[in-house]
């Protein structure tokens, strides 16, 4: 039944959300494999964004980065809702099936999806570009209101993820939940003035009023969200409960192997979305802005990074418990293995190639240099990828079946650390290609690829052999399978 | 049907002797020694944390043991792994199955890597004994633990295998399931294959296997005969080895 927002009963509800969702942070905290390494890694991303409020204040000229203030508030909304929407309600504080049996609610839940919204690299690498072009631009005076900015456009995403997941769990197209978007648009322009050239009483106003939005939005989440768990899931629901044709026997154990693993990868509605999402939304972006060919280049290593955190860095986990029955069959450990690295380089190149086929529409002809930069950056950061997700994949093993449209094959923080790694490794890899396609020196542009790929190939022959260890395979499957 | 018919030369079934399984400092198989003769039903009994289910991933070629020897159908599992998963089949204790994958691709995969041929004929009518035919071609993420467990027992006897490994295959199972389990194990055991049923269901083993081993903390206490430990005899000799 619904009750009142400041009726005793919605209260009290909040309270018990809060101390629940306390009880879950220690729980997630008391439960970290390596909590050393955890506070090690929590206290360099503080200091990283400490640097990134500060350091530009005092390194840029003023006036110098003025022109990206406001599509780096604009970019902030963006990302944010389009993930929430793709992600169907943001991170989870536990996986689904487990929490299932406990009475957690769903104002819970949200305060949870919110708390850990932060632990991601997307969110990071956007909060942090945005607190230095604040620092840069307003000076340090600014900051509070680039902070107030990042917390109303994260509330406004966790709510409009919830709405667009309401609107998919009663049979309506989630996207419609898209010009929603305009509500965390429309203030751009005062926040960009009180930035740009406001005086202290101006930026506290504009700041508080964006912290006041952020928690009329926190509770209009709450209710989006025990509206939508009223619901049930329906794409997982459909997905689980589907018939598929039956396919004659392929002709080699690989192609069987390619085929479990494939399914395992389309059938998965996380996966399904976070593909579509990843292959769709950067090339729309780049379609969008007419990028040129050099920007182009960091494009393969944007959806690379992205894809591989979608079930690379925990190859395994596509086939959850069923790993302990699947190691009992009498296949070599390496066919396994290249199965699953096919399906995983076919989604990177597939994601890879169709940003590239949306951003060449605006992006005019190449010389032959640019089109090689791009090809050799689209080679090169797969391999970079793929060797990434062989390795981690067998030393950091996690436990999830990616049921949820919510779930991610790693705990949060580890996918920070993966998803940092990866971006600033093909970042780089892609600024290479970018500035050498640009300045059209091929000659250059060959021999790193070929260094790079060979790093990568050697990581990936590394990975193969220790999966041929049965010692290090039965570790994986014991964590994997339970 | 089978890519491989059993050898009528092999001896013993499943023999190990003197297993030891090691994960780090913890000891989970303390030195067991088991043997099952081909055509024989053997039960292992024993608290949580004994040793039986890894046990049993020993045999199927999951775990690599730390120390002893161990052989399915005259195969060690260390030095010819592939030989020694070709001929045994193993229902897991848990989970077990690929979540995004039908019954039937389950059942493809293993005739695929085993070179099975003709096998869709078996595999239809198993689906049906297991009342399973009907989600044949349904992923198994959605299964009812039930369910699972009863298209595990299906994957393990597929091949038709000379070494049947049945890991709690009664845990949730419905009677109609326990029935069927039970024709799978008289199957197995009248051509001439050796089962090992690892379970806490000490009246389904009794009812199904001739003789019964009791491990306790990681090592094997006593091989008894079923009907030593059938009925309320049976349930205090069993409780006085445990204790």
């Amino acid at each position: 039944m619904p009750i009142a927002l400041s009726s005793p009963e919605a209260r009290s509800e909040v309270r018990r959300a809060v101390a629940d969702l306390r009880h879950l942070l220690w729980f997630r905290a008391a439960t970290l494999r390596r909590p050393r390494a955890v506070r090690v890694a929590l206290a360099v991303l503080a200091l990283v964004t400490v640097a990134a409020a500060t350091l530009p204040a005092r390194l840029i000229a003023p006036g110098e980065l003025d022109r990206l203030l406001r599509p780096g508030l604009v970019a902030v909304v963006l990302v944010g809702v389009g993930g929430a929407i793709a992600g169907g309600g943001g991170r989870e504080l536990l996986a689904r099936d487990p929490v299932s049996v406990h009475p957690i609610s769903p104002v819970t839940d949200h305060l949870g999806a919110l708390v850990l919204a932060p632990l991601s690299a997307g969110w990071l690498i956007q909060t942090w570009g945005l607190l230095g072009l604040v620092s840069a631009v307003g000076g340090p005076g600014a900051l509070p209101v680039g902070v107030a900015w990042v917390v109303a456009a994260t509330t406004l995403a966790q709510a409009i993820g919830w709405t667009a997941e309401y609107l998919r769990r009663r049979r309506v197209l989630a996207w419609l939940a898209l010009p929603l978007i305009g509500l965390g648009l429309a203030p751009v322009p005062p926040v960009l003035a009180a930035v740009e050239h406001g005086d202290a009483v101006r930026r506290a106003l504009v700041a508080v009023l964006l912290v006041a939005a952020a928690a009329l939005l926190v509770v209009v989440g709450a209710v989006v969200a025990v509206a939508t768990a009223r619901r049930m899931p329906r794409d997982e629901a459909r997905r689980e409960t589907s018939h598929h044709a039956v396919r004659p026997l392929p002709s080699s154990d690989l192609a069987m192997l390619r085929r479990i693993d494939r399914a395992s990868v389309w059938r998965s509605v996380p996966l399904r979305r976070g593909t579509a999402f990843l292959a769709l939304a950067p090339g729309g972006v780049a379609l969008a802005g007419g990028l040129d060919w050099s920007m182009l280049a960091l494009m393969p290593g944007l959806v690379a990074s992205g894809c591989v955190l979608l079930f690379g860095v925990n190859l395994w986990c596509l086939d959850g418990r069923g790993l302990l029955w699947r190691e009992t069959l009498p296949t070599r450990p390496r066919t396994v293995l290249l199965a699953r690295a096919w399906v995983l380089v076919e989604v990177l190149v597939g994601g890879g190639l169709l940003t590239l086929a949306l951003g060449a529409v605006r992006a005019g002809r190449p010389t032959v240099a640019e089109a090689a930069a791009v090809v050799l950056a689209l080679v090169v950061v797969v391999a970079q990828a793929l060797s990434a997700g062989l390795r981690w994949s067998a030393a950091h093993p996690h436990a999830t079946e990616l049921r949820s449209a919510r779930a991610t094959p790693a705990p949060p923080l580890p996918m920070v650390g993966y998803s940092i790694r990866l971006a600033v490794a093909t970042t780089l890899t892609g600024l290479l290609f970018g500035g050498l396609g640009a300045a059209g020196r091929l000659d250059l542009m060959v021999p790193a690829a070929v260094v790079l790929a060979t790093a990568s190939a050697a990581r990936v022959v590394r990975a193969g052999r220790r999966w041929s260890d049965p010692v290090r395979r039965a570790a994986v499957v014991a964590v994997v399978a339970g | 049907m089978t890519g491989r018919e059993p050898s009528s030369t092999v001896a013993t079934a499943v023999d190990v002797a003197g297993l030891h399984v090691r994960f780090g400092t913890v000891e989970a198989v303390a030195g067991v020694d088991l043997r099952a003769e081909p055509g024989q039903a053997l039960a292992l009994l024993g608290r949580n944390g004994a040793g039986k289910s890894t046990t049993m991933r020993v045999l199927a070629g999951v775990v690599p043991p730390s120390e002893g020897r161990v052989e399915v159908a005259g195969h060690d599992v260390r030095a010819e792994p592939l030989e020694a998963k070709r001929v045994v089949g193993y229902c897991p204790d848990v989970g077990g199955l690929v979540p995004r994958a039908t019954p039937w691709e389950h059942l493809q995969l293993s005739a695929r890597l085993r070179r099975l041929d003709g096998w869709e004929a078996r595999g239809r009518a198993l689906l049906e004994q297991f009342d399973l035919g009907a989600v044949a071609h349904r992923v198994t993420a959605g299964f009812s633990h039930g369910m699972g467990r009863r298209l595990s027992v299906v994957l393990a006897a597929l091949h038709e295998p000379e070494v049947l490994l049945l890991d709690e295959p009664f845990d949730g199972v419905d009677p109609l399931g326990v029935e069927a389990t039970f024709g799978v194990i008289e199957d197995a055991r009248a051509r001439g294959a050796g089962v090992l049923v690892s379970t806490h269901l000490r009246d389904l083993a009794v009812q199904v296997c001739a003789e019964v081993a009791v491990l306790r903390g990681g090592v094997r206490l006593a091989t008894v005969s079923a009907e030593f430990m059938t009925g309320d005899e049976g349930a205090r000799a069993y409780r006085a080895l445990l204790a």
